[in-house]
């Protein structure tokens, strides 16, 4: 069983979001990353079915160098070893370029099962899984809450509206985009860091892959015009003053509702 | 100018409101519309649509297609696309939809853009909006050439108009899925029924620490006779079992009064408790998109404002 595990290197939770001089993306420099936490449930159900029985965990990112803090982290979790893209022709890729380098990083090494998050944190997009699974002709499930192997097949449960479960059997190879919250994700060991820099990290360009010239920002179909702050609305009124102050008005709040 | 083609999704046997919605923003844009309505006895619904903002309507309606399958889906869409060349392929950002979408925008190696909440005609271009960053910020997108688009449900209203539309039947092959159905599980009945509490103190990822919400949330909501909620990062951490979580994959409440303390207010969460009467949002971050749907906010760290009004409820009931 081997399985290849994408994951995207996102600004962290908690980073500071100003938007860059061209009015298209964040300013990148001067925050922290961090693997997106999607993708980290993605990794941990890897790791998981590994530790089940014999599995080789295969770890994949597109970036520049800042990424193989992520793939480290990743190999310190237990993963085995790691595919850095890093080329500067991806660089602006939409979701169908990225699901291509993918693609073909999965072709390359045929694992029974992909793996990744449903979406990501910064481009919320949820499109890279079912892409790949479209490139390389095979089944996928997406908002995946459990999953479990038996006989070459694939059984998942994925989450629906209001907490309804759909189950569902793939054949392997297939792609999974698996929901947060499907387990509870390890950190990384001191024992399972200090085995990680022994580890492979792999770096390959879009050449390496067979995609030269056919990725990047002049193979996009879409383009991000603007991100800007979502349009104020009225909003909430504004309660300030002593906490005193701001519970005496929020206690008249609640009396006014005849809820207290 | 070319057409659009709308995915209409058929849930417990009817066009779910969603698909109305697409009709909208189909007919807004004033193109020919096409939809492709799936499913199995479905002809009535296939019907209705046609009349009511589906425009032409391409239907496949066969056994195999009676349950959501990813592979008989993008099968029968795929053949839609066929039939129609349209410019915009718009289905609704479900859970069949994101699982589906991507996939036939690598099919036809076109754009893709997914959970936008509106979308206009510039200069020939499809220009789409959404959000980016888990809601914290928006993004516009521009489609240089065909696309496929999901639409968030609720982006705009259900299309109320009448349409002069025909339905025919669309020749798909179905067979060679890779995947199969196996059955809906519907949500257990929950221990904690929030759908009926008349007030709602919720905890998201800003209360830091699962004994915090014993210690500190669960406290204001006995002070005020009501139930304890959480948002989803909460629940996906384990700090609470999941019938605690409000969101569209949690519970949808409708309380009179809603506190969100610590909940910065993810789209998903806010789906979820947008009925309610009266909400009021404690955050630390004066940005949190909560302020955005709360009818009161306060700026604050709630490990101060929470306890003190703990105190001040119970000290008004006596």
């Amino acid at each position: 069983m081997k399985i290849l595990v994408c994951l995207k290197q996102v600004p962290h939770q908690d980073a500071r979001l100003d938007i860059d001089a061209a009015g298209t993306w964040i300013k990148e420099d001067n925050i922290k990353f961090e693997i997106n936490s999607y993708d980290t449930y993605a990794l941990e159900e890897a790791l998981r079915i590994k530790d089940a029985g014999e599995a080789e965990v295969v770890v994949t990112s597109i970036g520049p160098d800042r990424v193989t803090q992520a793939l480290r982290t990743a190999l310190g979790m237990g993963a085995d070893r790691a595919v850095h893209v890093k080329d500067a022709e991806i660089d602006g890729s939409d979701a169908l370029g990225v699901a291509k380098v993918l693609a073909a990083v999965a072709k390359e090494e045929s694992p029974d099962l992909v793996l990744m998050g449903l979406m990501s944190d910064d481009s919320n997009a949820s499109a890279v899984g079912p892409m790949i699974a479209e490139l390389m002709g095979v089944p996928n499930a997406s908002s995946v809450m459990k999953v479990e192997l038996a006989d070459g097949k694939v059984t998942c449960e994925r989450e629906l509206e209001g907490g309804a479960l759909e189950v569902v059997e793939l054949q392997t190879p297939c792609v999974l985009a698996v929901q947060s919250g499907l387990n509870q994700v390890r950190y990384a060991s001191l024992k399972g860091i200090m085995a990680a820099k022994k580890k492979p990290i792999d770096v390959k360009g879009a050449g390496d892959i067979g995609l030269s010239g056919q990725v990047g920002a002049g193979a996009a179909k879409t383009t991000i015009d603007k991100i800007y702050p979502p349009p104020k609305g009225e909003g909430a009124e504004l309660i300030e003053g002593s906490t005193g102050e701001v519970v005496e008005k929020l206690v008249g709040k609640i009396k006014e509702l005849g809820l207290l | 100018m070319g057409s659009i083609l709308i995915v209409a999704e058929v849930q417990n046997g009817s066009i779910r409101e969603a698909s109305y919605e697409l009709a909208s923003f189909a007919q807004k844009l004033g193109r020919e519309v096409h939809s492709l309505v799936i499913g199995s006895g479905v002809a009535g619904e296939a019907e209705a649509f046609a009349k009511k903002g589906g425009g032409t309507v391409h239907l496949v309606d066969a056994e195999a297609a009676a349950n959501y399958n990813v592979d008989v889906y993008a099968a029968a869409i795929k053949a839609a696309v066929a039939a129609t060349s349209p410019d915009a392929v718009l289905i609704s950002n479900t859970p069949t939809g994101w699982d589906v979408a991507p996939r036939i925008a690598a099919a036809q190696d076109c754009g893709f853009v997914s959970d936008a909440f509106d979308v206009a005609e510039e200069g020939g271009s499809l220009v789409f909006k959404r959000r980016v960053f888990n809601g914290k910020l928006d993004a516009q997108i521009t489609a240089s050439g065909p696309v496929v688009a999901t639409m968030q449900p609720g982006g705009t209203a259900p299309f109320e108009g009448t349409t002069d539309g025909s339905v025919s039947a669309l020749e798909a092959d179905l067979s060679g899925a890779k995947s199969a159905f196996v059955e809906v599980k519907v949500a257990e009945a929950k221990g904690v029924d929030l759908s009926k509490a008349e007030i709602i103190v919720s905890g998201g990822r800003g209360v830091g620490e699962p004994e915090k919400f014993p210690e500190v949330i669960q406290p204001l909501a006995d002070a005020l006779g009501g139930a304890m909620g959480a948002s989803r990062p909460v629940v996906d951490a384990g700090w609470l079992p999941h019938e605690y979580q409000v969101g569209s994959s949690g519970q949808i409440v409708t309380p009179k009064l809603y506190i969100a303390a610590g909940i910065s207010g993810a789209i998903q969460h806010l789906v979820g408790m947008k009925g309610s009467n009266f909400v009021i949002a404690i955050n630390k971050d004066p940005d949190a998109p909560i302020f955005e749907v709360a009818d009161v906010g306060v700026v604050a760290d709630l490990f101060e404002v929470v306890p003190a009004l703990t105190e001040a409820v119970s000290a008004a009931k006596g």
